[in-house]
């Protein structure tokens, strides 16, 4: 998968012959997912950028690299 | 009207093949399509199309390896921004061409087999290819590429169906395509011999229900319901001149990968115009945009921006009208001509792909 800012702004995931639009924190968390930083590492960062409960984010996290990795685009 | 802007083109570079598939999609009059765009040609339509908006390309034929061309035209679209599809048949994906087209960016191949088993699939091919398409298959999922395996399903292979998924399993296929035969071009020249029987889909909606159930989280399947057999027409291309276009190897710019079918229209080509321009206000694809062109029953149904009418090419071959409501539709007045051709139970023999012209 590639991440590609498209012409309006918009995060775009380009999957195997599909196109996936992002919102704006869905593209932060992927712009951090590097196949090195842990989960817990990418909810540190989103933290130290935003004024959400730790517990709150770490959820969003991991359902949104949940449903990626069901649709088989992430792996662990 | 203004044109909505395309998100995805398929470059046909050429339709030369060394398989003989009675299913192909390809049109019969393969040998019009010999003068081939030249690798400048192909990047500049490459260049027009991100310039349209265009963020996918996927590159298919024929066989889209026999172009040697191949790694600079990916690594140009890849280096342009355009995530990059190979679909191929992978009978010559050695270590050295993959290493090529890897090195170019190349983000994900489409590996097509045509049965489980090394004799009905070579059966099905006309010649000697399974073994190295499963040795392509090894190779590739060593590497660091998304791979996704396609099987092409009909009358002749249907009923293997569980054992074309066993055979993803073992080779740690992720992604798995069944795909029913869309009847275009061979396919629908070879449609009797080719339609599944209705007990064969029941068996196989079964066989991918179970399969699906058991592999979650491993392997991907997907199964769409072959042409004729859903109640509503597949909603084609996502609409015509919606959002995909495709450049056959002689410059024409179609709507879907099929549309050369329809003989009442004619495609503009890249040698004499913009791609853009083409997009936007061509004849071919301005006729059938949008639903300002629909009949009834499509003009007042709901599903009129889902479905989009069904599909164009498949109104022409069954009316010979591509402005009717696809006959595929159970509300078509014409979907009992379709309904007619699900008895067809024929022994009738394939007529393999093969480049000398037919018509």
């Amino acid at each position: 998968m590639r991440l590609h800012k498209d012409t309006d702004g918009t995060m775009l995931l380009l999957v195997p012959e599909g196109i996936l639009r992002l919102n704006d924190t869905a593209a932060e968390t992927l712009a951090l997912v590097d196949g090195e930083r842990s989960v817990d590492a990418i909810v540190d960062a989103l933290g130290a950028r935003y004024a959400v409960p730790r517990a709150e984010l770490g959820r969003d996290v991991e359902d949104l690299i949940e449903r990626l990795t069901l649709r088989g685009y992430l792996t662990s | 009207m203004t044109a909505p802007r395309p998100n995805s083109l398929l470059c046909e570079l050429t339709y030369r093949c060394n398989l003989q598939c009675p299913y192909c999609y390809n049109p019969l009059d393969l040998q019009s399509y010999r003068q081939e765009l030249t690798t400048a040609e192909w990047k500049r339509v490459l260049d027009e199309a991100v310039g349209m908006g265009v963020v996918q390309a996927g590159f298919s034929g024929g066989e889209p390896t026999l172009r040697d061309d191949l790694p600079e035209l990916i690594a140009h679209a890849s280096k342009a921004g355009l995530y990059t599809n190979l679909i191929t048949q992978g009978t010559f994906l050695d270590d050295a061409k993959l290493d090529a087209l890897l090195g170019a960016g190349l983000d994900h191949i489409q590996i097509s087999i045509q049965a489980p088993t090394e004799e009905l699939a070579d059966r099905i091919a006309g010649t000697h290819v399974h073994a190295k398409k499963e040795d392509a298959i090894d190779r590739v999922a060593r590497r660091d590429v998304a791979l996704t395996l396609n099987c092409v399903l009909h009358r002749g292979n249907h009923d293997q169906i569980g054992e074309v998924i066993a055979f993803a399993e073992r080779h740690g296929i992720t992604k798995l395509e069944l795909a029913n035969v869309q009847f275009y071009g061979w396919a629908y020249r070879n449609r009797a011999g080719l339609l599944p029987t209705r007990a064969q889909v029941e068996h196989a909606l079964e066989v991918v229900a179970e399969a699906r159930e058991r592999l979650a989280g491993k392997m991907r399947i997907a199964y769409v319901l072959p042409d004729y057999f859903g109640g509503r027409p597949k909603p084609c291309m996502n609409g015509w001149g919606q959002a995909f276009l495709t450049v056959t190897p002689d410059g024409r710019v179609l709507p879907c990968p099929a549309a050369a079918g329809i003989k009442t229209l004619t495609f503009d080509r890249v040698q004499d115009r913009p791609l853009g321009e083409i997009w936007e206000s061509s004849d071919a694809f301005v006729a059938y945009r949008g639903t300002a062109w629909m009949p009834e029953p499509c003009r007042s149904c709901d599903r009129k921006e889902i479905d989009w009418g069904g599909c164009r090419c498949q109104a022409f071959l069954l009316t010979g009208d591509a402005g009717k409501t696809d006959p595929t539709c159970e509300l078509s007045p014409e979907h009992e001509t379709v309904i007619a051709a699900l008895g067809v139970e024929s022994d009738t023999p394939l007529v393999p792909r093969r480049m000398k012209s037919l018509v």
